[in-house]
């Protein structure tokens, strides 16, 4: 919040600049009392961490809700904790009011929490995937307890912020001069080339104007944008091998090969429902809006370059179901992106694939999958069941999103759409998104937004943590 | 005498009634970013009016671009072709700022070809209706008080924070 605080000084916002002063001091206040009350010498055990996990986007999400409240640009509270979940999760959707009159202070802050959720993900996810499960995880909620940081883990983090600080600077001043030769003024061109970047970057989807990317009228502008928030869908292990030089492994990951064949899969059926339809007049408008939009709806960004109703109004049915397809599969595991992810759909994949040639071999063929991520392994059942378990939950939270959408009469399509956009934390929207929309539809978002970015695990470890404290309460009244 | 000043009359006042009928008719009707979006088929090429205030100026080799804000969260790009006058924007939307608001009237594209896609409009006239202004941007004073509030707190719990540090609970 600082930062958004000096954003507004400089521009000489000071009402502005207040609100993130005021905001400041209630976030230490809450932290202070906070470990106040519950100071203790035990270390975290896996459940706390996991509550921890889980339970602190929702005091993040409350706390980073002030500001925007205090702008006079949201409807309610609920709203913007919307927002403040939208951007953590890094998916865009956004319920903010007069977005082209806000501060600049206040567009800072939205890009910053789509910039350090997305960031927050990544190094979440990989020290799941690089340390030992518990102890990876409790690292990650003692956050300041060095001596207990493991070397890799540790040094994998600090060394995805460094990655993610230097792309920050290119970005910026790549964006910035593209933004300036295309007539926004110089001293604000690169704090556009910022937002735009923390949006890329970390696959949100916020932009500085509601027009999104509509706003600069530059296919250079798109372009660059789409490198970045291509480049920020893969796999930060990925990042890692390549930047330390093992280059072939971009052509043998099973992502990187899922994700190839899903985003041609998906485009080509867009190409078909927009060459049907007669949207685009020639190859070139097709690529530029089609394309742009396929990929960041499958890299799940949500950065969008044509109106939000466009999508229902000319795309129609099958181009809104290739582009939903493409978003509920999304970008790959340790990257800032959401959806089923391209790792799991490969494991998968490559289950049946396996299933189908034990089926056709003799009974005493031993028949075993491999798949390439980082390293060969071997496609144990245990791997693609928990593969398949994770995304019919996300297939699960689709479904409910729609469902609830469809019960309050919006077109199937049209619910289906934004709810796998929620679930999958991508942000586009076909239009359904408002401040309008009735209360429970708002509610079941951010859940599914929140479910689909922590997947599920620690979710599910806080509501059972929550059940059993009210469990043991109940049993401690009763013996007393 | 008195039919001749009957016609006049009657002449005079048909002029009246006709003349606001048919100026509306040659002025194009002022739609919304909502309509044009909404109806994109029904105005493509057509030429419409459009009404916004402007949040920027983008200039390019072959014209001029516009965002024309006209509600909450909905604008349009304009598209100035270099050869179409462009009267004197005095301030363009920012925090501090109401920008001018001004009525264009150009041709609606639903997907413009020169454009690769895009769906802005073509203008050939820019009016200014209003100059913009500069906001005020003042300071709440209950803001004030809830920050000197909330200071005060904050130093109070830390003092308590940091007064023992070791007075830890272990269960």
């Amino acid at each position: 919040m600082v930062i958004p605080m000096v954003t507004s000084l400089v521009f000489r916002e000071w009402a502005s600049a207040l609100d993130f002063a005021i905001s400041v001091i209630l976030t230490l206040l809450v932290g202070y009392t906070l470990a106040l009350i519950s100071r203790t010498k035990n270390t975290p055990g896996l459940t706390h961490a996991m509550v921890i996990a889980a339970g602190s986007w929702l005091i993040a999400m409350v706390l980073s809700g002030v500001p925007y409240m205090l702008s006079g640009h949201m409807k309610s509270f609920l709203d913007a904790c919307f927002d403040t979940m939208s951007g953590y999760t890094t998916t865009g959707l956004f319920l903010l009011q007069d977005l082209d009159h806000i501060s600049q202070g206040l567009n800072m802050w939205r890009h910053l929490l789509t910039y350090v959720g997305g960031q927050g993900i990544v190094v979440l996810a990989l020290t799941f995937l690089i340390g030992s499960t518990g102890g990876a995880f409790k690292i990650m909620v003692g956050e300041g307890k060095e001596e207990k940081l493991e070397p890799n883990v540790r040094h994998i983090a600090v060394l995805i912020w460094r990655i993610s600080l230097i792309y920050l600077g290119v970005g910026t001043v790549v964006l910035g001069l593209i933004a300036m030769a295309n007539g926004i003024k110089p001293y604000l061109a690169f704090f556009h080339g910022a937002y735009i970047f923390m949006s890329a970057w970390s696959t949100g989807g916020f932009a500085p104007y509601s027009q999104n990317m509509l706003y600069y009228h530059s296919s250079a502008m798109e372009i660059a944008s789409m490198v970045f928030f291509i480049l920020g869908s893969f796999n930060f292990a990925l990042h890692y091998a390549v930047w330390s030089g093992n280059r072939k492994e971009i052509l043998r990951n099973v992502e990187i090969v899922s994700f190839t064949i899903t985003v041609l899969t998906t485009f080509s059926l867009v190409c078909l429902a927009l060459i049907q339809r007669g949207v685009y007049p020639n190859a070139v408008a097709l690529f530029r809006r089609g394309f742009f939009q396929l990929i960041s709806g499958h890299t799940t960004t949500g950065q969008s370059n044509i109106y939000a109703r466009t999508f229902v109004r000319e795309w129609g049915p099958l181009g809104m179901l290739a582009t939903t397809i493409a978003m509920a599969i999304g970008a790959s595991a340790a990257s800032t992106g959401g959806g089923f992810k391209g790792l799991r759909m490969g494991i998968i994949v490559k289950g049946i694939a396996t299933d189908i040639r034990k089926l056709l071999s003799p009974e005493r063929a031993v028949v075993t999958g491999h798949y390439h991520h980082l390293r060969d392994s071997v496609l144990s059942e245990g791997v693609v069941k928990s593969a398949a378990l994770i995304v019919v939950l996300y297939i699960l939270i689709y479904v409910v999103g729609a469902v609830v959408g469809m019960a309050y009469g919006y077109p199937m399509a049209d619910a289906l759409f934004e709810s796998v956009s929620a679930g999958s934390n991508t942000g586009l929207s076909c239009g359904v998104t408002q401040a309008t929309m009735p209360t429970l539809m708002k509610i079941v978002y951010i859940l599914e937004m929140w479910m689909g970015r922590l997947e599920f695990l620690s979710v599910f470890t806080l509501f059972g943590f929550i059940a059993t404290s009210f469990r043991s309460m109940r049993h401690g009244k009763a013996a007393a | 005498m008195k039919k001749l000043c009957a016609m006049l009359i009657i002449v005079a006042l048909a002029v009246l009634i006709a003349a606001p009928v048919l100026a509306s008719a040659a002025q194009p009707l002022v739609l919304s970013t909502n309509e044009l979006v909404e109806n994109s088929y029904k105005w493509d090429g057509k030429t419409v009016s459009f009404k916004g205030e402007v949040l920027d100026l983008m200039v390019r080799e072959d014209g001029t671009w516009m965002n024309l804000s006209d509600g909450n969260n909905t604008a349009m790009g304009v598209f100035v072709p270099k050869g179409v006058t462009m009267p004197v924007i005095s301030y363009t939307e920012d925090y501090r700022t109401a920008g001018d608001v001004v009525l264009i009237t150009g041709v609606f594209h639903r997907v413009c070809v020169q454009h690769e896609g895009e769906t802005d409009i073509h203008a050939v006239s820019v009016t200014v209706l209003t100059r913009g202004s500069v906001k005020a941007n003042p300071i709440h004073p209950d803001r004030v008080v809830w920050f000197v509030v909330l200071a005060g707190l904050l130093g109070l719990v830390m003092w308590l924070y940091y007064r023992k540090p070791g007075h830890e609970t272990k269960d």
